[in-house]
Order: structure tokens, then C-alpha cells, then sequence
């Protein structure tokens, strides 16, 4: 996690931040990071439902993709962004090549090579779905880049969402590199005992159980100790609780939130019909 | 009992701790698996364990939960699959209240019904979504079957069904050994694993 240490308070919470919890968090003060969290989740659930229901190709979808990459670049994040795109070229080469070779709409051919011809329809199909994916993945980057888990648990919870959900989002978070550090520990104390972890598959195959049974069987004896310490704190109290976190939010953000729902449920409908009719 | 009674008694605050420690079980177990480079990836272990112990409600949102976070932590692209996991919970669960997880054979019985379960919905989020391709290893299978001639549907169904039987036998297999394995001490804390643990 590269942390900046421009900020003496923000480089302090993240490094202690990074130990407790594993995310994708990028510690800053951009005015995307100060915007509520409910606007930037907002954001990437409208877009993901506009990207892919919207009628008439992939204009919407180029169009929100150039609005995200834009704000990420505005607020410092163009680079984050550049790299978690770069893990999708894999996804976008394969996706490309198999639609333009081999996609069964194929009539118009573009290119010949040899024995291999790209055509237009399965290059154009690609193309679409590939604009698709990279708008609908860059609303959500905005929004994991920008918002620390706690503050997103925070104002789902300041929304009306229930403790026991919150818990469920919240603690695996904190669980997750405490977990790991065990598995790492199991793996290494069964090498120590002579199992083989790399040799050929069977012996692999062979090794999974010895692997795997001594985390599952831990962590599944540990539950009943983490009810209790949840019913000691007072769990299930129905009591408003105080946080440490404060949340901004103002009324322009309340008033676009709602107006990015109803432009995204419009478009839906208006696809749905368009489909149904066109 | 009525469905909200029903509600009320799955998720008690010991079975909202065990969701919490499945979750993170699926995410850790598959990264596991993938250090021993097997063909198989076991990320669904926590929520078949969760939807064997407390039933298919639980199974189904441990299932969805895992792949939301998994896309808020470490890979968006999780997220799109979140409905699949939770198809993979909720099949698990209501295969056990049904007593396919009595035996060792009815438990891998149980892991074929989820692999074709979960492509019921894995199908159409990969044509429609992904244009039938995830970057991974499964996409040759998918090519190769285009360039044979076949449809992208058709291709689709071949290509998730083979990539998940195998790995939902073994996962099955593996929950029903676990649950098995348990202290009663541990099990008779869950009702529902009786339909597991039980012979008759």
C-alpha cells in the first residue's frame, strides 16, 4: 500500500489502518475522498445499472467511462486506476481476439492473416462489451479508492441498515489478515513436518486436507467465542450508538443521489421497452 | 413456524459470527488452494459449511456477502458474480435439509446439483456481462468451442459447467467431511446439522 506522507495524521491512520484491514483505500484529501460515501456508491450502482441496460449501443457507457476516468485524474487517482485497468487487459486481449475470430454473427471480414480473418461484427461486439465493463469498473474503483471500509459500514449504518448486516460487511475486513497470517502458519508448520506442498498433483491433491483442516476446524471452534464477546458488548441493544467517525454530507449530494437513481431506473425502463419494441 | 420466526431463529448472533468467519474461510481457503496450484479453487467452502450448519438463508447471504466484499477489497469483478455464490448457499442448503448430505455419495450427489444450479444463473451474467469471457483459463474451452462451430450460449453452458463440476464434488465433499467431523459439543449448537450428522 503506498502511503504519502504528506500528512502526518493520515499516514499515521493508515499504516495502523493497513495492519487492521486489507482494502484498496488510497488515504487522501481530494474533494472526491471529502464527497459522502452513499454519493460515490451511488455513483457506481447507477452507472453499472445505466452501462448495462441502456438502450441504443455503447454511448452511455463511453461517456460515463470518460466522466470516471476524468474525476479519478481530477483527484488524483488516474495512476491507481491505469493499474487495476492493466489487470483487465488480459480479460479485454481474450475477449477481443475470441469475438473477432470466432464469434458466430461473423460476415464482414476486416483483416486476413494466413488462415486467421478478424471481422467487424464480433470486433464491434467486444468493443461494446469491453467499454461496458471498463465504465461500470471504474465507477466502482472511484468508489474503493476513495472510501475507507468504516466510513462506508458507517453510513450504511447512519441509513437505516441493520447492525447485524453492518457486522457481517465490517468484521470479515478485520478478520481477513489475522486468518491469513494463520493459514501462512499452518502451511509452514505442516512443510516442517515433511508434507509435500510441491510436488507433482496427486501429492498435492494429497496435501490439501492437512492444509486446509486445521484453519477451517480453528476458525469454526472460535464462533462461539465471538457471539459471546458480541452479546457481552451489547450487540443486540436496539440503542443509537455514537462513533468515533463523522461523516460530511450536504444537501446538493443528498439531492444528486436521488437524482442519479431516478435517471438510472429511467434509462432501465426506457431499455427494457426499447428492447422489448425495437 | 412462520417464515419471519423462521428468520429470527437462523440468524442469531452466534450463527451472524459464523457467517463472518465463513466468509473470510472462502476467501482465505481459495487463496490456499491457489499456493498449491491445484485444479480446483474451494472458494465456496465457507459458504457450503454455513449453508450446512444453518440453512439456506445463511448459506445464500454468506455467499453474496463474500463475493461484495471481494470486490470491495480486492477485485470489482467479484461483485458481478455475487448472485452465483449466492445460488451456490442456497442449493447447498436446501440439499442438506433435504438429506443429500447424509452420505459421502450424496454429498458429491450435492456438489453435481450445485455446479448445474449455479450456471442456471453464471450463464447468463457471463454472455450478457462479460461477452462470455473472464480472463481466465476457462476462456480456451469457450474459444475453442466458437471456433467448432458452436453458439456463445452453447459454448458458455459447456464451459462453466465443466470449469465447476469438479470443484463443487470436491468442496461438497469436503464440507460433509468437516460437519461430520465436528465435536458434538460444536454441532448440536446448530440444528440443522443434524441433517447432516444423523444416520437415519
Amino acid at each position: 500500500m503506498g502511503v504519502s506522507g504528506d500528512h502526518k495524521d493520515t499516514a499515521r491512520r493508515a499504516s495502523s489502518d493497513a495492519q487492521l484491514t486489507r482494502s484498496l483505500y488510497i488515504p487522501g484529501s481530494s474533494w472526491l475522498h471529502r464527497l459522502h460515501p452513499l454519493t460515490k456508491l451511488s455513483y457506481a450502482a447507477s452507472t453499472a445499472l445505466i452501462v448495462f441496460t441502456a438502450p441504443g449501443g455503447g454511448w452511455s457507457a463511453a461517456v460515463l467511462l470518460a466522466a470516471s476516468l476524468l474525476l479519478g485524474m481530477l483527484n488524483g487517482l488516474g495512476r491507481p486506476i491505469w493499474s487495476a485497468f492493466l489487470r483487465l487487459a488480459a480479460l479485454g486481449g481474450m475477449l477481443l481476439a475470441v469475438h473477432s475470430l470466432f464469434n458466430p454473427a461473423n460476415v464482414t471480414p476486416l483483416v486476413t492473416w494466413g488462415v486467421l480473418t478478424v471481422y467487424r461484427e464480433g470486433f464491434s461486439y467486444a468493443l461494446l462489451v469491453l467499454t461496458r465493463l471498463a465504465a461500470a469498473l471504474s465507477a466502482s474503483l472511484l468508489l474503493v479508492f476513495s472510501v475507507h471500509p468504516a466510513d462506508l459500514m458507517l453510513a450504511l449504518a447512519q441509513a437505516g441498515l441493520p447492525p447485524g448486516a453492518i457486522y457481517l460487511f465490517g468484521s470479515p475486513l478485520l478478520l481477513l489478515p489475522q486468518m491469513q497470517a494463520r493459514a501462512e502458519a499452518v502451511l509452514a508448520a505442516q512443510r516442517a513436518r515433511g508434507l509435500e506442498t510441491e510436488g507433482n498433483l496427486l501429492q498435492r491433491m494429497l496435501a490439501l486436507f492437512p492444509t486446509i483442516a486445521p484453519l477451517i476446524y480453528s476458525a469454526l471452534m472460535e464462533v462461539e467465542d465471538r457471539a459471546i464477546a458480541l452479546e457481552m458488548r451489547a450487540f443486540r441493544s436496539t440503542h443509537r450508538k455514537t462513533s468515533l467517525r463523522r461523516l460530511d454530507d450536504a444537501r446538493w449530494q443528498k439531492v444528486f443521489r436521488w437524482a442519479m437513481w431516478i435517471a438510472a431506473l429511467g434509462v432501465m425502463l426506457i431499455g427494457i421497452w426499447w428492447r422489448l419494441n425495437g | 413456524m412462520s417464515l419471519s420466526e423462521q428468520l429470527k431463529k437462523d440468524f442469531s448472533t452466534l450463527t451472524l459470527a459464523l457467517m463472518a468467519v465463513a466468509i473470510v474461510l472462502n476467501i482465505v481457503v481459495g487463496q490456499v488452494v491457489s499456493t498449491l496450484k491445484l485444479p480446483v479453487f474451494l472458494d465456496s467452502i465457507g459458504t457450503m459449511l454455513a449453508a450446512l450448519l444453518a440453512g439456506p438463508w445463511v448459506g445464500g447471504l454468506t455467499g453474496l456477502l463474500t463475493n461484495l466484499i471481494w470486490g470491495l477489497i480486492s477485485d470489482p469483478v467479484a461483485a458481478a458474480f455475487a448472485p452465483v455464490a449466492m445460488v451456490i448457499g442456497i442449493v447447498a442448503g436446501l440439499c442438506a435439509k433435504y438429506g443429500l448430505f447424509k452420505t459421502w455419495w450424496l454429498a458429491a450427489l450435492s456438489g453435481v446439483i450445485v455446479a448445474v444450479a449455479l450456471s442456471i444463473v453464471a450463464i447468463p451474467v457471463r454472455v450478457y456481462m462479460f461477452g462470455g469471457i473472464t480472463g481466465s483459463g476457462a476462456d480456451f474451452i469457450t474459444a475453442y468451442l466458437l471456433a467448432t462451430g458452436r453458439d456463445l450460449f452453447g459454448s458458455v453452458i459447456i464451459t462453466v459447467i465443466s470449469s465447476n463440476l469438479l470443484d463443487k464434488i470436491v468442496t461438497a465433499l469436503l464440507a460433509w467431511g468437516v460437519v461430520k467431523g465436528l465435536p458434538r459439543r460444536f454441532s448440536a449448537r446448530f440444528s440443522r446439522a443434524e441433517k447432516v450428522i444423523s444416520v437415519n
